[in-house]
């Protein structure tokens, strides 16, 4: 369970996240939504251990990520939305880093890389510098590395722009099967198929507020008249 | 021509613009400016008295001209040295170029454009040692109203041949060597040309003060311009500036300044037409790097499993290899100085090293290990590795910190990149001190561990001002260490932490043998190791998560 209470992020003159607290219960994927420039990455920011946190407090599975930083961050896996990632090493470099960091035996590291890597269609380029890789490649390079050291809570920040068809669809198949396992799903994400497709939970931000959390049911339910999610989602972020 | 302006303009503007700096950034180059004019004093002094001297020695025989050719011939090789790297990375490296290509402009007009930049930076080299130069020559030889007239359009239109000459040749280059199919091939071997020119120079110099001081000198000397030809031989247009300038009042004058004013107009129409022919098609052939194809079998070799700081080290040395510009500017640099005297020693023939080995084995043990000392500081103070530490990852930074990685073992394995590459200078040096030297073992022994201290504190210092104010936000590799004071500022440090020490060893009568030297000296440097130690843990705290 990963629990926000009263979390405030300012910026030099601009609060991005305000007073913001979120529940975000075991087992589920859960859908992030809002309009460009709501918060939704420098909460997630925050939730990785990028940010401080300047006010309140982001406990994963327990752990307080401002007091336990380094244990939080071990169950954390995350995918960023930029692909800045360490260019100059090659792809199957930076994996091998990525093991060392999280401590992933050696028995397990060869057969996961080969394993990941083919089912996204990097593996042959594993020999080949980062730089040289297209955007989508380097999002599955990352995705791969998080994947790679199995960790139990996902977050991700728009994981599927820049993926082909058939890469999205692995990839959402792998947060299906991660949170049947009961494990936590984050994504954030600004495509409303997908959460209606996938989502057990959303959480919709606009001005680093939440204004609506609860299950899909709920959210039609609660608003009847909307009969597609566009308008609603439409609805929900247009004041303020 | 209105084209030609707007692309000028953004181009300029660009490049010079201050926004995205931050105040701190524009007081320290307001402290630059400030601090830089006792610099500016002492090198016009120098040169005023060069100048003099150079004169009243040689206007006797009619010989004055010389001055002005060797002065020419200076600033040709320094605008050619100066715009080798300009155009390069202006031409070619910039991370622009791209963008411009697409927009409808003929390639000469880009070029053009392109070369606003690398011309400024040669007028300001200009202003500062051509102007006053000629200003300084007039007024030693008493010159008229005509001379300053002319230096003036001397002073103009000097930069022109050298930059187009360069910038011809490099365009030449590109667009026929198979070198600028690959960007960072290339890069590094402009890297390395860099510094074989220095090396190169320094070997014609010796060898030619070797050959001067015979008889052939005074033959020279009775002969009114062999001088002057002998010395601007191969640079056309110092010749004819000369011979302008000594003689503004005669029809010599008057027409080889119209010849030299017809030449920089003709080598702009050339450079023009050839960059109309060849840069497209030079640039157009960069590209990143090499692909393959993985087979596996390596793999269990790759993923062998290793501790997080060596893991985190090896990362670093890595992406300096790899990162042309971090190659030559990091690891060439900090090589540069040992290679550079062990060539310099090698080429001075056996003679004058033996001698110099005798003169040291002559001294007092104590004064060789403070030379020995003294020398190594200046050697490590070039750091770069070190106050590029934090800046070299750039916008992939944040990487360190949502993975489970402590920030001081991040530090770390920065630290111990730029010690492990003084290391290697201290390891060449070694062998000089050892074998070329004849330094005995206990005092090369002493040296050896002061040194590997002073390589400790320099690499903190260097790594405490880089996460003070790292440059995070680049696009080429190059403005990690281009336009930042941060490289003066650490030396700055260095020579207070340890010229204090050195000055307190040397004076002081206590420190009479080496027993009570390198007592006090090793007890200073643990005491430095200790606080700089303490200092960067805090820093680290403070300032780790504050970087973007
Ligand atoms: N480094 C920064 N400095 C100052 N303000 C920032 C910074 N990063 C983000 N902001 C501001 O914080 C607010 C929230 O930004 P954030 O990146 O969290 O939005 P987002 O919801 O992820 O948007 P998008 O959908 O475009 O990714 C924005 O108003 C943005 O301008
Ligand atoms: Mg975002």
């Amino acid at each position: 369970m990963i629990e926000l209470i009263n979390v405030t992020k300012n910026y030099p003159g601009k609060t991005a996240v305000q007073d913001l607290s979120l529940t975000i219960p075991d087992g589920k994927i859960f859908g992030f939504l809002g309009p460009n420039g709501a918060g939704k990455s420098t909460t997630i920011k925050m939730m990785t251990g990028i940010l401080p946190i300047d006010e309140g407090t982001i406990m994963v599975n327990g752990k307080d990520m401002k007091k336990d930083t380094l244990s939080a961050k071990r169950i954390i896996g995350y995918v960023p939305d930029r692909s800045d990632i360490f260019l100059r090493l090659k792809g199957i470099e930076y994996l091998n880093f990525i093991a060392d960091v999280y401590d992933v035996p050696k028995e397990v590291r060869e057969t996961k890389i080969t394993e990941l890597t083919k089912k996204f269609g990097i593996y042959e380029a594993l020999d080949d510098h980062i730089q040289t890789y297209s955007h989508g490649m380097k999002q599955k390079i990352v995705v791969s590395g998080v994947l790679l050291h199995d960790p139990d809570i996902w977050i991700l920040d728009e994981p599927l722009t820049g993926l082909d068809p058939k890469s999205s669809y692995t990839l959402k198949e792998m947060m299906r099967e991660h949170a049947n396992k009961g494990k936590i799903v984050f994504f954030s994400t600004h495509v409303l198929e997908v959460v209606e497709q996938l989502c057990d939970e959303v959480a919709i931000i606009n001005h680093g507020q939440i204004q609506f959390q609860g299950n899909m049911a709920d959210m039609k339910q609660q608003y009847q008249e909307n009969d597609n999610l566009e308008r609603l989602f439409l609805e929900l972020t247009q004041n303020g | 021509m209105g084209k030609m302006w707007t692309i000028l303009k953004i181009m300029v503007k660009m490049q010079l613009s201050m926004a995205g700096k931050s105040n701190s950034e524009k007081a320290g180059y307001g402290f630059l400016f400030v601090f830089m004019i006792p610099f500016g004093i002492l090198i016009l002094y120098t040169l005023n008295t060069m100048i003099g001297t150079l004169y009243t020695n040689l206007s006797p025989t009619g010989n004055e001209n010389v001055i002005l050719g060797l002065l020419f011939v200076f600033i040709t090789f320094i605008f050619i040295f100066v715009s080798l790297s300009t155009v390069l990375s202006s031409f070619y490296f910039a991370e622009d170029v791209e963008s411009f290509i697409a927009l409808p402009f003929h390639p000469y007009q880009i070029v053009i454009g392109k070369s606003a930049i690398p011309f400024l930076s040669l007028y300001g080299i200009n202003t500062i040692l051509l102007l006053p130069s000629l200003v300084f020559y007039g007024i030693h030889s008493e010159s008229g109203l005509l001379y300053y007239l002319f230096a003036i359009i001397i002073w103009l239109i000097t930069p022109v041949l050298p930059f187009v000459a360069t910038a011809i040749v490099v365009m030449f280059i590109m667009r026929f060597a198979n070198i600028s199919k690959n960007k960072d091939r290339t890069k590094v071997i402009v890297g390395l040309l860099g510094f074989a020119f220095a090396i190169g120079i320094n070997v014609l110099l010796r060898l030619d003060s070797e050959g001067s001081n015979g008889a052939g000198m005074t033959e020279l000397i009775t002969e009114q311009n062999a001088l002057l030809s002998l010395v601007t031989k191969f640079f056309p247009n110092a010749y004819l500036s000369s011979i302008t300038l000594t003689d503004p009042n005669s029809i010599t004058g008057l027409s080889f300044l119209l010849l030299l004013l017809g030449v920089a107009v003709l080598s702009i129409i050339l450079f023009m037409t050839v960059g109309q022919q060849w840069y497209f098609k030079g640039v157009l052939g960069l590209s990143g790097g090499k692909r393959s194809t993985f087979k596996g079998t390596d793999l269990t070799k790759q993923t062998k499993k290793k501790s997080l700081l060596y893991s985190l080290w090896q990362k670093e040395i890595k992406t300096i290899l790899r990162t042309p510009t971090f190659f030559t500017q990091i690891v060439v640099q900090s090589l540069f100085f040992p290679l550079f005297i062990v060539i310099i020693l090698l080429l001075e023939g056996n003679g004058s090293l033996s001698d110099m080995a005798t003169m040291i084995n002559g001294w007092a043990d104590k004064t060789k290990l403070l030379t020995l000392f003294a020398f190594t500081i200046i050697g490590l103070g070039i750091n770069p590795a070190s106050f590029s530490s934090i800046s070299r990852d750039g916008k992939s930074w944040f990487n360190h910190l949502y993975l489970p990685i402590t920030p001081n073992t991040v530090i770390m394995s920065k630290l111990l990149v730029s010690f492990f590459l003084n290391g290697l200078s201290l390891i060449i040096l070694s062998v000089v001190v050892l074998f070329f030297l004849n330094v005995p073992w206990g005092i090369w022994s002493l040296w050896f561990i002061a040194s590997l201290c002073v390589s400790w504190v320099t690499s903190i210092i260097g790594l405490l001002l880089d996460l003070y104010q790292p440059k995070m936000n680049w696009t080429d590799e190059r403005e990690v260490f281009k336009g930042r004071m941060i490289g003066l500022f650490a030396i700055g440090i260095d020579v207070i932490v340890f010229g204090v020490l050195l000055v307190i060893l040397w004076f002081a009568p206590i420190f009479s043998n080496t027993a009570s030297t390198s007592l006090f000296l090793f007890s200073y440097l643990l005491i430095c190791v200790g606080i700089g130690q303490w200092y960067l843990r805090k820093m680290t705290k403070d300032k780790y998560t504050s970087v973007i």
